[in-house]
């Protein structure tokens, strides 16, 4: 299974350091295809353990169908092929023998759009666990909730209303749910898809306290249209245009001193 | 130059066209609604006249006239044997008991007279008394006043359809019955009032003891079997094509198959079930599992068509968001999808189902068109359904038939209602907003 050898050994148009000394995800020549055409071209790239990185990018430059190799989303879609590898923990998951429920509960995902079951806030958290036999008591599922909504940081608000639906909150309320919901089944790593996109300010913000939080028990890759929030949150960004990936590097670099022209032209607003 | 050159309107200019259109804009808004409305008024007055007709009719159905007797029970004429078995009290003399309680009131004179007395009651007398006397054996012996339907004819006469002016040749009753009738009335013999036998009976020649009872049970029980078939055959099946079936030819044919299906005339299906499940398996005609197997058949498609649509409505963040956390096809599906989905598709069911409710002709070819008297007990009695009962009921010459076959409309228009508004509530019920 290990393809190590000539891991680091990679021709890669990408500007900047794609490497990691601590790799996580390895991703190494990554093309997506639906049917005919190309959304992802040549993507190599490493995810660090408990690091936050955001891809960001023009609509339509492929981050977010990137971010859905990750954890094999895709393969929801039938015209969708992933060509590459993708390794986790060295272990390719889109070998054969890889189970894709294993390895979403390993990568959770939170969505653009807050997307709670139409159930109740505690039925939403605890799915994940239920469905994994993550606990064999229901103090441990309590525990597990509790838990996870407390570091979700919904737990002051919607304690005495567990059982009330989870559609029921706001906007941001919803969304933090889902982030409780995905860290229910103590994944290693969160994907999220523009989780901020469809809140208000105030719900942002407290979105990207939270994902500062998590940033330091899980890695976090985060697609997002903001580069403020980029600039906030990462530690490291990746620009993504037309498919390929441009440049990736250090949040600060990339926003003070972009090595690319394309780069620079995107985060000073006149492509995007 | 000419003034046809193209050129930018000021706004002065446009908002002057504009105004000038905009009052035969109007008038062309203001006739597509007189149209509407002519349209939903012509409906209205139809779907009016019809259930006018059908409640002026059908109501007086489920009432008939009746005759009350002084009936003296006489325990060695009733029950021969003595043993008050069923057999012994059909052996026994209940008919001319019957008639002799009759004779006391009108006083027949002759043979004739008492031939045309015994033309009043209805024939389903003795057995009327013979149901009382397995009741309560205790009334053997006494002189108790029983109430027996009058015959058909005598019904009309009361009813004023058979008229007193028609000359005696043209009536179905002579004027010996006529005065004997009359003499009940003036005893205050007879009564008007709701029917004993449109509930509860079964189907009889005599419709003044016919019933619906049997019909009913054998629609109830072809439903049933409709549904146990066609709902989870008609769901997975939606399923499939919605979550499985990769998208190619093959299930493309069987997509269109299916919508084309659905508008297959019904009368097919019954060829199909004759030369299948007769044909073939050997099955017995008449029963109500061959009927709702038939059914099944007919409303497959309407059930898988709605359950796709239902399918295909449940939001992708839901799918998304439970794939995403790991949950496995079947656990999406079983979890999230269906639940979402079953208002839809129990709709749809039931549309499905009210229709079958209403068929006939598929269940004419499977011989559930016999005339069976017995009221079926299981799915593999011989039986018969309400709208083949109705069908039957309308061929029927007796005038007393036209009444009985509104009132088994009624009731069959009442189920229908019933369902549907089932159909309502469990949609409410069921629907959650996400």
């Amino acid at each position: 299974m290990v393809i190590n050898s000539n891991i680091n050994n990679v021709k890669t148009k990408t500007i900047g350091e794609i490497f990691s000394k601590d790799p996580k995800i390895i991703c190494r020549h990554v093309d997506v295809f639906y049917g005919d055409k190309q959304a992802i071209k040549d993507v190599s790239i490493d995810i660090s353990s408990r690091e936050i990185i955001s891809f960001i990018g023009p609509s339509g430059c492929g981050k977010s169908t990137f971010l859905r190799c990750l954890n094999r989303m895709n393969d929801t879609i039938d015209t969708c092929k992933v060509k590459g590898t993708i390794l986790l923990d060295k272990d390719d998951i889109y070998d054969e023998k890889i189970d894709v429920v294993p390895l979403r509960a390993k990568i959770g995902m939170v969505f653009q759009k807050p997307n709670p079951f139409p159930k109740s806030i505690y039925e939403n958290v605890a799915y994940g666990p239920r469905i994994h036999g993550l606990s064999s008591s229901k103090e441990e599922l309590d525990f597990i909730v509790e838990n996870s909504l407390k570091d979700s940081g919904l737990w002051q608000e919607v304690k005495d209303r567990l059982n009330s639906p989870g559609t029921g909150l706001s906007g941001g309320q919803q969304q933090r749910l889902c982030i409780a919901r995905a860290i229910a089944v103590s994944p290693e790593i969160i994907l999220m898809d523009e989780p901020c996109s469809a809140l208000d300010p105030i719900a942002t913000a407290k979105i990207e306290e939270l994902i500062n939080q998590l940033g330091k028990n899980y890695s976090i890759v985060i697609v997002t249209h903001s580069m403020q929030q980029a600039a906030r949150i990462s530690q490291r960004t990746a620009y993504f245009h037309l498919g390929e990936l441009i440049e990736v590097g250090e949040t600060k670099k990339i926003f003070t001193r972009p090595k690319d022209k394309q780069t620079e032209a995107y985060i000073s607003g006149r492509i995007g | 130059m000419n003034n046809n050159k193209p050129k930018i309107l000021t706004a002065n200019e446009a908002s002057m066209i504009v105004e000038s259109s905009v009052i035969k804009r109007r008038k062309k808004d203001a006739r597509l609604k007189t149209y509407g409305r002519i349209a939903i008024g012509l409906a209205v007055s139809f779907l009016i006249f019809l259930f006018v007709s059908i409640f002026s009719k059908g109501i007086p159905g489920f009432f008939q006239y009746y005759v009350t007797l002084d009936v003296y029970l006489d325990r060695d004429r009733l029950d021969p044997k003595g043993d008050l078995s069923p057999e012994s009290l059909y052996n026994g003399d209940a008919r001319s008991i019957v008639l002799e309680s009759l004779y006391k009131v009108i006083n027949p004179k002759g043979r004739k007279e008492k031939k045309a007395a015994k033309k009043i009651i209805s024939t389903n007398a003795d057995v009327r008394i013979s149901k009382m006397v397995l009741d309560d054996p205790n009334i053997l012996g006494k002189t108790i006043p029983i109430t027996f339907a009058v015959d058909d004819d005598i019904d009309s006469f009361l009813r004023g359809y058979i008229k007193r002016e028609t000359p005696s040749s043209e009536r179905r009753i002579n004027d010996t019955v006529i005065k004997f009738v009359d003499k009940l009335s003036a005893e205050n013999k007879i009564s008007y009032k709701f029917s004993d036998y449109i509930l509860t009976g079964s189907a009889s020649r005599s419709p003044e003891i016919a019933g619906i009872k049997g019909a009913f049970i054998g629609s109830l029980l072809t439903l049933a079997v409709c549904f146990i078939i066609a709902f989870p055959l008609g769901v997975a099946t939606a399923v499939y094509l919605e979550e499985f079936a990769p998208k190619n030819r093959i299930t493309e044919i069987i997509e269109v198959n299916i919508n084309n299906l659905a508008a297959v005339p019904s009368v097919v299906f019954g060829i199909l079930g004759l030369a299948i499940f007769i044909g073939v398996f050997g099955m017995p005609r008449s029963i109500p599992l061959l009927g709702g197997m038939v059914l099944a058949l007919m409303t497959l498609p309407t059930i898988i068509i709605s359950s796709r649509a239902a399918i295909r409505a449940v939001p992708p963040s839901i799918k998304d968001a439970a794939y995403g956390i790991g949950a496995s096809k079947l656990q999406t599906i079983f979890h999230h999808v269906l639940p979402l989905a079953m208002p839809g598709m129990l709709t749809g069911t039931i549309i499905g189902m009210a229709q079958a409710l209403g068929e006939t002709a598929p269940l004419l070819m499977i011989g559930m068109v016999a005339f069976i008297v017995d009221i079926p007990g299981g799915v593999t009695d011989p039986g018969t359904v309400l709208p083949v009962q109705i069908f039957m009921w309308a061929d029927f010459a007796e005038r007393m038939f036209i009444q009985k076959t509104s009132s088994a409309i009624i009731v069959l228009l009442v189920f229908l209602i019933f369902m549907n508004a089932a159909a309502v509530i469990l949609r409410k019920k069921l629907e959650r907003r996400w």
